[in-house]
This record gives structure tokens, C-alpha cells and sequence, in this order.
């Protein structure tokens, strides 16, 4: 039994091991391109997040919200969204709203309280919901390219997809620094509980430090990076019109962008009448 | 036609006191594939950079003489129009790979010159550089050469009239450097290319390229044909520059006065036939390797299995069921192609991976049941990039780290010694990073052997580095002999291998597929075509002058091949 423990709480250090964290980033970026949110046009889907992550926070109809969370959690399933995401995201809202109930029934409110709490859980969670699907179901590519079209900048939809770019290099990076603390450093003895939370302390002090080594690493592989996008027209494509017409000539709205719109009207068409009718 | 022209260059770095190119003036004609040799630091990317003009638009400094690329002055053109003419691929190129799928980054430039057919020439590229069909695949499946192809590729693009490729073979197996020069040939042939490559494996340059340009302290010495270029044995080696063994060979059995002295030096294995044809093969004693089964055993692995995670579909096994031994005392070095799993078995058996299941032991006991102190007295592992192993900001305190917060007695004395012994001590408190190669290597090798472990790993220790750093290195673990007692590298260097290595370990897809001497592994020739690898040119000219013979460093040769005279007496 005991070994099963320790064997447990192994298996959950590893699992947030840097190289998990990479791996989940990547997953999320690129490792769900043929689902069906994937395939959609990222300006429908964008139009479409406008309204589920507007709406709700001037809705206070219980039935329209449950029926947004429920479409926004089928879309996230769709979706196939990493469970790191999923995870901080279940983390976050039930962490907030459930310290508010605490809250609540610690300074004299009753179970009452719940309904309301439930009204503002279910809209931060359809808001979350509907930014995952986006964000993390369309690739970075899309989602800048349907940015884009929207008016923003070229450089904020680079800078979205360079940062997918960067953001595993720098894990890695990051990876590669604490490995060398680890097999160089002297940690702490974590037997007993005094020794867990020296080995905490310096757990953290080694993370601190290896921000110098990291950012120095990274900014020297990043030369080459800002060199090799100069020689290959990153800056000229900026200010050409034409490149911008060229990237967008992709985007087409087919016939699942309709049904996905469709759908999804009447599903809070629906709501709205249930609402109307109880 | 020239492709390029220099004239009266000189070249300062801003803020660096002396000139890093001095008063160059040259001329590349249309169509060649010239090899730009020298010392590390001697100036040759710097020159490649004047020619895409990235010096002096992007980066400044003191610019002198004059330029022409295509008849164009550099300071008349951007950076921009530049880059349709001259293709550039890193040393580093992974890092100039943007875009996260094969053909978007190939068509990436391109698209950004607002071709409208910009994916058909991502396409053309693509096949141009071998790598059709790879169409869709994400940057990460790719292997190490084909991720070196797909920067070349992402230069081809643009169809540039010139193509420079700084050290594009300095990572790879023989197979996959095979790959590169066939396909920079092909370019070279059939569309016409003129191709620069900065270069010191002069095999390469034997087989592949038409000129040679020396370059010495920013001056560029000459440029001459291959073959002849090689012939300037000396001056060559006064530059750190080793000819191919073969033509080494013949210029010192030339001074010996055993091959006449005005005959040209063979520069391939080919023109070796003809050279060494007059010569008889003197049957050596034999030297197999004697096996220590008496020594304790140091690592040892039963049934190890490992797979990485993968961004989509099964995690990736590296090794299924793995079985070996290492003893003390043993010199082995790990060879097998690029993936084959070599830096993966050495992080096993330093803890830094875990297996799946099975177990790595040190001295009889796991690993994953040792702490992170004990280990690091036993063994330590030098990485190939020496960038990872510093985390301070001078290398004084990268060497000092590792005794310092374990409290070995007397560390400062011992950190002066270890930089008087790697001749850093001039550099001490300089950032390791901003070093050359040579000198992050040999910081590097003092750091692993800081604490002084009986086991010491390096993986890839003579990737990008000149020969006479690779003697050093070995020249370290010859006088640490007494510390280090058992030695593991994993390297592409089969120079180094013979040189060296005791015992060689061929790893193939996560298995161990062969084991033992040298002459064990290399007369298999099924063997070495099976899993990439090849033994030095010393040894594959000896092989064709005669099957028996089995020399494996330009020494042995020498002896084994005598005048018939001396034979008979």
C-alpha cells in the first residue's frame, strides 16, 4: 500500500514534468487539426465566440445559460481539447466560485446561495468553454489568418503563431537548465516534513535562478530565428497588401460552417423557449 | 560569369577592436561548389554573411571594398532582393525553421514575396531537396537530416542562384550527410546552382566540391581546384584542416620516401588505388579485443523500455526490452545513426529518464533508488550542446557550482586547477556562452569532470569542432585515466571510434545490434551498410587494396603498407 502510494505521488510529479508540459502545448496547437471545430472557418467560428463569449455576461436566464454551457461543452469535446487545458480550466472555475460559497456560508448565507453562484459558475464556464473551443481547437495558423480578416494587425497574428513556434523551444530550454541544476545540485533530503519544505523552497529558488541561463540561451538561438525571418521576407511581407490577399484567398465557408451556425441558433432558440414556457 | 566578386573587403564587427575580414578579394565563378575551409573563428561565416547581405543591412559595422552578387552591389540592394539571389541555411538550422508544417515553412519566403504560385514553389523545392511527400508532416516527426533538407529547401524556394550552407553535415550520420551532398549535387548539376559550403570533414570535399578556399586569419589565403587544394598538406594542417586520410597517408609515406615524391597525393579512395596499388601488405599482429569480464560491472541495463510522448497518435518507443553491460575500465564508444536512441541511453544512466519498465543500475544498485548526489559522484554526462550545461554567468562559477554546494573540501583550489588544466583560465569569468566552440567544449568537459566521477559520458564531444580540439579532448581523458576509469561516447567520428574506443556498442532502433572490437564491427561490412554507419577512409582504402588488411588510423596504414623491397628482405 505504502509503495503504491509512493508510487502515486511519483506519477503525479512526472506527469507535470516539463517535457508533459511541451507536449501538452504542442497537442493543443497542432494535435487536433482533423477534428470538426478544426475544419471550420476560423471567421465563422470567430463570429460565433463573439456571441458565446459576449452574451453571457448580460444573460442572467438560468435556462439560456445551461443551454450555452451544454453547446459549448459539446463544441469543446468536438473540439479535442488537451487535458492540461481542460484541467486548469475546471481548475480555475470551480476553485473560484467554490471559494465564494465558502465564503458565503462562513459569514451566515445558507445553501440559497447556490443558485446564484450556480448563474455566474455557468457563465464563466460557457465563456471559458467557447474561448477553448476557439483558441485551442483551430490551429494558430487559422485562428491568425481569420484574425486577420477581421482587421487586426499582421503582427498579432505572427506573433500568435510565432509564439507557438517559440513556446516549446523555450520549455525546452527551460528543461534542459533544470536538468542541469538536477544533476549538479545538492537538493535538500525530503524525508521528513521539515525537509519537504526546504526541498520546496529550493525547488523554488533553482526556478528563479535558471531564468538568467534561459533567457540568455534562448535569445541565442533566437538570432538565427530573427536573421533566417529577414532573409526570408518576413518584414517585406508586412508591408505588402498582396501577401495579406494571398493568405486569406484560403479562408471558404462551406457547408458545415452553416449547419455549425445553424445548430447552433436554434439550440439557444431552444433555450429561449424553454425559458419562455417554465 | 562570376556568381560573386569581392573586392578589397574588410570587414569590423561593431565594437570589436580588429577587422574580422581583412582586405578579401575574390572572385566565385557561376556553377561552382566551392568549400570554404579554415580554423574555427577564422572569418568564413562571417564572409558568407557579406555575400547574402546580411552584412552590412542587418548587421552593421565597418563595411570597406565592394561586393557584387550577380553583378549587383551589395550596398545598392536589400537585404530582400538579396535573398532571391542567395540562399543561406544556419549552422544552427533549426532555429531558422519558422512555420510548423514541411510545406508551409518551405513555401514560407514565398508566400512573404507575395508569389502568388507560392505553394507550387514550395512544392518545386521540396522535390528539388528530396523531401517530397513529407508534405504535411509537422516539423517535429522530421529526423535531424531531414529537418537540415527542409531548411534548404526553405532557401531553394526562392530559386536563389548561389546556396550557402554553413557545416550542413556537422550533426549527421555518414548516411544522412550522404543524403545532403547528393541532393547539393544535384542542384549543383542539374539546376545549375552555385553552391558555397563552409566545410571541414575533407572527405566531403574531396568527393563533392570543385574549389577550395583557404582562409586564415580573415585573409583568404587561395582558392584553388580540389585536388589540387589538398595537396598542401602542411599548410592545411597549420590551419587545423585535416586532408583526408588518404591523401595524409600518401604524404607521409611521401616523406618517408617509400611513394616517389613528385607524384600528385591521392585525395579520394579511388586515386588511392592507383597511388598505393605499388605497395605490398605487410600482415600486422592482430590485436583482438581481450573483454574484462574479471572488472566489476558499472552500468548495467535488464529489459529497459522507453517511448516518448507524441503530439498525435502512439508515444514513440525508443527502446524495447533492452539488455547491457558495461564494466569498469571500458572505453566505449555508442554509434548508430542519427535517432537511434545513443543520448537517450545516456540519460537513463545518469536518471535523468526513467524506464517505463525494467532497470538501470549503477554499481549493482537502481538508479531511480539512488539520490541525485551519489549519482553525480559516480558518473556524470557532457551534452552535446554545451550551451545546456552552463547556468551561471561566468564559467568559474558553471565549474565551481556543482563542488561548491556540496561543500568538497578545498573547491576553489580545485576549480583554478581545472581551469589551468582546460586553458580557460584567461576566461574564467566570462559567460560560457559567448565562447567559441572550442572553448564551450573544453568548459563543458571541465564541468562534467568537476566532481571527479569514475564514469564519464559525452555525447557527440568533436560535433563542429576542429580537429586539434578533438586531440585535446582525447589528450583529457588519456590524463584522467586514474579518475575516469570507465569512458562512454556516443559520436558519428568513426576516426575517433578507432582511434580510441575499446569496445563499440552499435545501437539500432532501440536495440543493441552489434558489440564488440573494432575489427569485430567493421569487417561486417552487411553491418555497417545495415544501420548507417561507416569506418574511417583510412580503413575502407585499406579494404580495397587488400581484403585482409584492417587499418584503422593513418598510422597502422603506414606500417602495414610498405615498398615490396622492404618486404622481401
Amino acid at each position: 500500500m505504502r509503495k503504491m502510494k509512493k508510487k502515486l505521488s511519483e506519477n503525479i510529479l512526472e506527469k507535470f514534468s516539463m517535457d508533459f508540459l511541451r507536449n501538452q502545448v504542442l497537442k493543443n496547437a497542432y494535435g487536433n487539426d482533423d477534428t470538426v471545430i478544426a475544419g471550420l472557418d476560423p471567421r465563422v467560428l470567430i463570429g460565433w465566440y463573439l456571441f458565446f463569449g459576449l452574451v453571457p455576461w448580460f444573460a442572467n436566464d438560468l435556462y439560456f445559460l445551461l443551454g450555452s454551457f451544454i453547446l459549448v461543452m459539446v463544441t469543446t469535446i468536438l473540439a479535442h481539447v488537451a487535458g492540461l487545458v481542460l484541467f486548469l480550466f475546471a481548475l480555475g472555475v470551480f476553485s473560484q466560485t467554490g471559494y465564494l460559497f465558502l465564503v458565503t456560508l462562513v459569514f451566515g448565507g445558507d445553501a440559497s446561495a447556490i443558485v446564484p453562484l450556480l448563474i455566474l459558475t455557468l457563465k464563466v464556464a460557457t465563456i471559458s468553454l467557447a474561448s477553448v473551443t476557439v483558441f485551442s481547437g483551430l490551429d494558430p495558423d487559422k485562428l491568425s489568418n481569420g484574425l486577420m480578416w477581421y482587421g487586426c494587425p499582421e503582427r498579432l497574428s505572427f506573433s500568435i503563431s510565432y509564439a507557438y513556434r517559440m513556446l516549446p523551444m523555450l520549455m525546452e530550454e527551460f528543461q534542459n537548465v533544470l536538468l542541469s541544476y538536477r544533476l549538479r545540485g545538492n537538493p535538500p533530503a525530503r524525508d521528513t516534513f521539515g525537509g519537504k519544505v526546504r526541498y520546496l523552497i529550493y525547488e523554488i529558488k533553482i526556478i528563479m535562478e535558471s531564468f538568467y541561463p534561459l533567457m540568455l540561451n534562448t535569445a541565442k538561438r533566437s538570432r538565427t530565428t530573427v536573421e533566417a525571418l529577414e532573409l526570408r521576407g518576413y518584414r517585406y511581407a508586412a508591408t505588402n497588401k498582396a501577401v495579406k490577399k494571398i493568405k486569406l484567398s484560403h479562408l471558404k465557408v462551406t457547408s458545415n460552417d452553416l449547419l455549425f451556425l445553424a445548430v447552433s441558433f436554434l439550440w439557444v432558440v431552444l433555450s429561449i423557449l424553454c425559458s419562455t414556457l417554465f | 560569369m562570376n556568381a560573386v566578386e569581392i573586392q578589397n573587403l574588410t570587414y569590423t564587427y561593431p565594437g570589436a577592436s580588429q577587422p574580422t575580414l581583412k582586405n578579401i578579394s575574390l572572385e566565385i565563378t557561376k556553377g561552382d561548389f566551392l568549400a570554404v575551409v579554415g580554423n574555427n573563428g577564422c572569418g568564413k561565416s562571417t564572409l558568407c554573411k557579406v555575400i547574402n547581405g546580411l552584412i552590412p543591412h542587418f548587421i552593421t559595422g565597418d563595411f570597406q571594398g565592394e561586393v557584387r552578387v550577380d553583378g549587383q552591389n551589395t550596398l545598392d540592394s536589400q537585404v530582400g532582393d538579396l535573398a532571391r539571389k542567395v540562399g543561406y541555411v544556419y549552422q544552427d538550422f533549426e532555429n531558422q525553421i519558422v512555420r510548423p508544417t514541411v510545406l508551409d515553412d518551405a513555401s514560407y519566403a514565398c508566400l512573404n514575396y507575395a508569389y502568388p504560385d507560392y505553394l507550387e514553389r514550395g512544392k518545386t523545392a521540396l522535390r528539388q531537396c528530396g523531401l517530397e511527400g513529407h508534405d504535411a508532416e509537422y516539423i517535429w516527426q522530421l529526423s535531424g537530416g531531414q529537418t537540415h533538407l527542409l531548411a534548404l529547401a526553405g532557401a531553394v524556394s526562392l530559386q536563389p542562384d548561389v546556396l550557402i550552407l554553413d557545416e550542413p553535415i556537422a550533426q549527421l550520420d555518414p548516411m544522412h550527410a550522404d543524403r545532403i551532398y547528393e541532393v547539393l549535387r544535384e542542384l549543383n548539376q542539374k539546376y545549375g546552382k552555385t553552391i558555397v559550403v563552409i566545410e571541414h570533414h575533407t572527405e566531403y570535399i574531396a568527393d563533392y566540391c570543385k574549389h577550395v578556399l583557404l582562409m586564415k586569419d580573415g585573409e583568404a589565403q587561395w582558392l584553388l581546384p580540389t585536388r589540387e587544394a589538398l595537396q598542401h598538406v602542411e599548410e592545411l594542417e597549420a590551419c587545423n584542416i585535416f586532408p583526408p586520410q588518404v591523401t595524409q597517408a600518401a604524404h607521409r609515406l611521401q616523406k618517408e620516401g617509400v611513394l616517389p615524391r613528385d607524384e600528385a597525393l591521392p585525395t579520394t579512395v579511388e586515386e588511392g588505388r592507383k597511388t598505393f596499388g605499388k605497395l605490398t601488405y605487410m600482415p600486422q599482429p592482430a590485436e583482438g579485443y581481450k573483454g574484462n569480464d574479471r572488472e566489476a560491472t558499472a552500468v548495467s541495463f535488464r529489459d529497459v523500455s522507453l517511448a516518448y510522448r507524441s503530439v498525435k497518435g502512439e508515444p514513440r518507443t525508443i527502446f524495447d526490452g533492452l539488455n547491457l553491460d558495461i564494466r569498469e575500465g571500458e572505453r566505449v564508444a555508442l554509434i548508430g545513426s542519427n535517432g537511434a536512441g545513443k543520448s537517450t541511453l545516456m540519460k537513463l544512466m545518469v536518471g535523468l529518464l526513467k524506464p517505463q519498465s525494467g532497470t538501470v543500475s549503477l554499481f549493482g544498485k537502481n538508479v531511480s533508488d539512488k539520490k541525485p548526489e551519489e549519482i553525480s559522484r559516480q558518473i556524470s554526462l557532457v551534452y552535446q550542446n554545451p550551451e545546456e550545461m552552463f547556468i551561471k554567468d561566468s564559467i568559474r562559477g558553471d565549474i565551481s557550482y556543482a563542488m561548491k554546494v556540496r561543500g568538497v573540501p578545498q573547491w576553489e583550489a580545485r576549480t583554478d586547477a581545472l581551469l589551468e588544466r582546460f586553458r580557460l583560465r584567461e576566461l574564467q569569468h566570462r559567460d560560457g556562452r559567448l565562447m567559441s566552440g572550442g572553448q564551450m567544449r573544453r568548459a563543458s568537459l571541465a564541468v562534467g569532470v568537476a566532481l571527479e566521477p569514475g564514469i564519464l559520458l559525452l555525447d557527440e564531444p568533436t560535433a563542429n569542432l576542429d580537429i586539434a580540439t578533438r586531440r585535446e579532448i582525447l589528450g583529457v581523458l588519456e590524463d584522467m585515466k586514474d579518475i575516469i576509469k570507465t569512458a562512454v561516447i556516443a559520436t558519428h567520428d568513426m576516426q575517433l571510434v578507432c582511434q580510441w574506443a575499446e569496445r563499440i556498442i552499435v545501437l539500432s532502433g532501440g536495440k543493441v545490434v552489434a558489440d564488440g572490437s573494432r575489427d569485430e564491427i567493421f569487417s561486417q561490412t552487411r553491418l555497417t551498410q545495415l544501420v548507417g554507419i561507416r569506418p574511417p577512409e583510412i580503413f575502407t582504402m585499406a579494404q580495397a587494396l587488400n581484403p585482409q588488411a584492417l587499418c584503422y588510423t593513418i598510422d597502422a596504414f603506414t606500417r602495414a603498407f610498405q615498398e615490396a623491397k622492404t618486404c622481401v628482405r
